[in-house]
């Protein structure tokens, strides 16, 4: 009941969806295809599906996050405290809620990520089917860290500011927009913390499902990367259900 | 001149309330320059790296011009807002012509525009050079004509739509199409290059080359950088349009909606 409800609260934002489809088709028709002629072939042979497939998790991770500003929205408006009195424990309810943030972000990519694949072209089913269970769970892990986020700062204003900030270091210092190796030349600190990033674990599980990884670099082990982003799912999932259940009541809310 | 001056008060203390969301605005445009772009030096093409050295170089002062668009474009949001609660009723109130007011709203954008926009500019100064005293008059001006042109458009888009949603999608179409279709982030004799093959819609193509935004950008790097195609006046012309247009559209369109 408390995942339905999150994925309908979701579609009400029609004009937020179009937005981020608009986002995402100029990032790849404007952005992608310019940008593609700039990259040295031999640092990066093909950047466009590189910057398509990086840009599938950038968008998935945004889209993600969105589950943190309705728990504001609800703060605003006292829906808190009706949510409080139905008949579902608190661990069931932001259990709940953690998994429909998950869920309606994979429902709103999913088309998203089709149409990367359209453009990224060959896709080795068993491997991608291993990507896609792995992005599931980094879209539950980002949802309950946008959950645990809004519940512990309990300010708008300062959970907005904090995101903006957290997206553009996390997104930046990740491998979805430039491979691990070309990052680490450039700064091995930025080298160092892309090499333990969730964004960069799910962009490399992507692009190795989709078995386009052999072009830019060799994942050894794809083991690795989805232990990551188990680790993640379950550090945000569960330490989000504990810090949910002791902060959800008292007020406070700015 | 005094009520257009109370005007560009109340914008400007309204604008400093957000210090915060300003504080974490400019963290995430260093974020693009000090991350994205020093990646984007040891992955960029060797004609890049001939003609300007570092992409680094060659973004700071894209990155600066997006800086002053964002922040210039703030004032749509609150005029759009107030809109909506219908403040404007209030303003009519006020002892002064809907000119003033609409000049006033106007030019509190692109005032706006260029506080948050000076230490992006600065950075990009110390990284790449300081201009001659001429040069650095010229950059502000033209800048300062740009942000009024933007605060204008964004005007123009916040009476045209009548809820938050629709102004923020707007704005997001408006956003893209002009930082992504521009100099900003690659040379535009890329777009240029890609629209002679066919691969870039004609339109797109001259719409970059128009595109304040490249102008802007190509106006400071021709300052700031040596050996590039010198300092060109068309460039100066193509935001003195833009701006023009808009600042027109906008005072006309804001006189209209408070008459309503």
């Amino acid at each position: 009941m408390v995942v339905e409800r999150d994925i309908r609260l979701f579609f009400q934002y029609k004009f937020l969806i179009i937005l981020r489809a608009i986002w995402f088709v100029s990032q790849i028709v404007l952005f992608g295809l310019i940008a593609s002629r700039m990259i040295n072939v031999r640092e990066v042979p093909d950047y466009f599906r590189y910057y398509v497939s990086g840009l599938s998790i950038m968008t998935l991770y945004s889209a993600a996050i969105f589950i943190g500003f309705d728990i504001y929205e609800e703060a605003e408006h006292g829906v808190f405290e009706y949510l409080l009195s139905l008949p579902v424990s608190r661990r069931q309810l932001v259990l709940g809620r953690s998994i429909g943030g998950g869920l309606r972000s994979f429902i709103y990519v999913g088309p998203l990520i089709a149409a990367s694949l359209f453009v990224i072209g060959a896709v080795n089913p068993l491997n991608f089917l291993v990507a896609l269970f792995a992005l599931f769970l980094f879209s539950f892990g980002v949802s309950g860290m946008s959950i645990t986020i809004a519940v512990m700062i309990k300010s708008s204003d300062r959970f907005d500011i904090l995101m903006g900030v957290l997206d553009a270091l996390i997104v930046r210092l990740s491998t979805a927009m430039y491979p691990l190796a070309v990052v680490q030349a450039a700064n091995p600190l930025y080298g160092g913390v892309a090499n333990f990033n969730p964004v960069s674990y799910a962009a490399d599980l992507f692009r190795w499902g989709t078995g386009i990884e052999s072009t830019y670099f060799t994942l050894a082990n794809p083991l690795l990367p989805l232990l990551g982003i188990i680790a993640f799912f379950a550090i945000f999932t569960f330490v989000g259900v504990t810090i949910y259940d002791r902060r959800i009541e008292g007020g406070g809310w700015q | 001149m005094k009520a257009i001056m109370h005007i560009v008060e109340h914008d400007l203390r309204n604008f400093f309330r957000y210090k915060w969301w300003l504080v974490g605005l400019i963290s995430m445009n260093l974020a693009d320059l000090f991350i994205m772009a020093i990646v984007y030096n040891y992955m960029v093409s060797s004609a890049v790296i001939a003609q300007y050295d570092t992409y680094f170089k060659f973004f700071a002062p894209g990155l600066t011009v997006t800086g002053l668009f964002a922040s210039a474009f703030m004032i749509g949001r609150e005029i759009n807002m107030e809109r909506r609660r219908e403040v404007h009723h209030y303003m009519l109130s006020l002892p002064m012509t809907r000119m003033e007011l609409a000049i006033g709203r106007v030019l509190s954008g692109g005032i706006r525009g260029m506080i948050y926009m000076s230490p992006l500019l600065l950075t990009c100064f110390v990284f790449l050079g300081f201009p001659t005293v001429w040069e650095l008059l010229v950059i502000l001006i033209v800048l300062f004509l740009m942000a009024l042109g933007i605060s204008g458009l964004s005007i123009a888009i916040a009476v045209s739509t009548a809820s938050l949603e629709k102004f923020i999608t707007a704005r997001g179409l408006v956003y893209y199409t002009l930082f992504f279709c521009s100099s900003v982030f690659y040379p535009l004799s890329l777009i240029q290059q890609l629209g002679a093959e066919g691969k870039f819609p004609a339109p797109l193509v001259i719409l970059a080359e128009v595109n304040p935004l490249s102008s802007a950008s190509d106006m400071i790097r021709s300052f700031l950088l040596p050996d590039l195609p010198a300092f060109s006046y068309t460039s100066i012309l193509n935001v003195v349009v833009f701006s023009a247009i808009f600042i027109l559209s906008a005072a006309f369109a804001y006189i209209k909606i408070l008459e309503r």
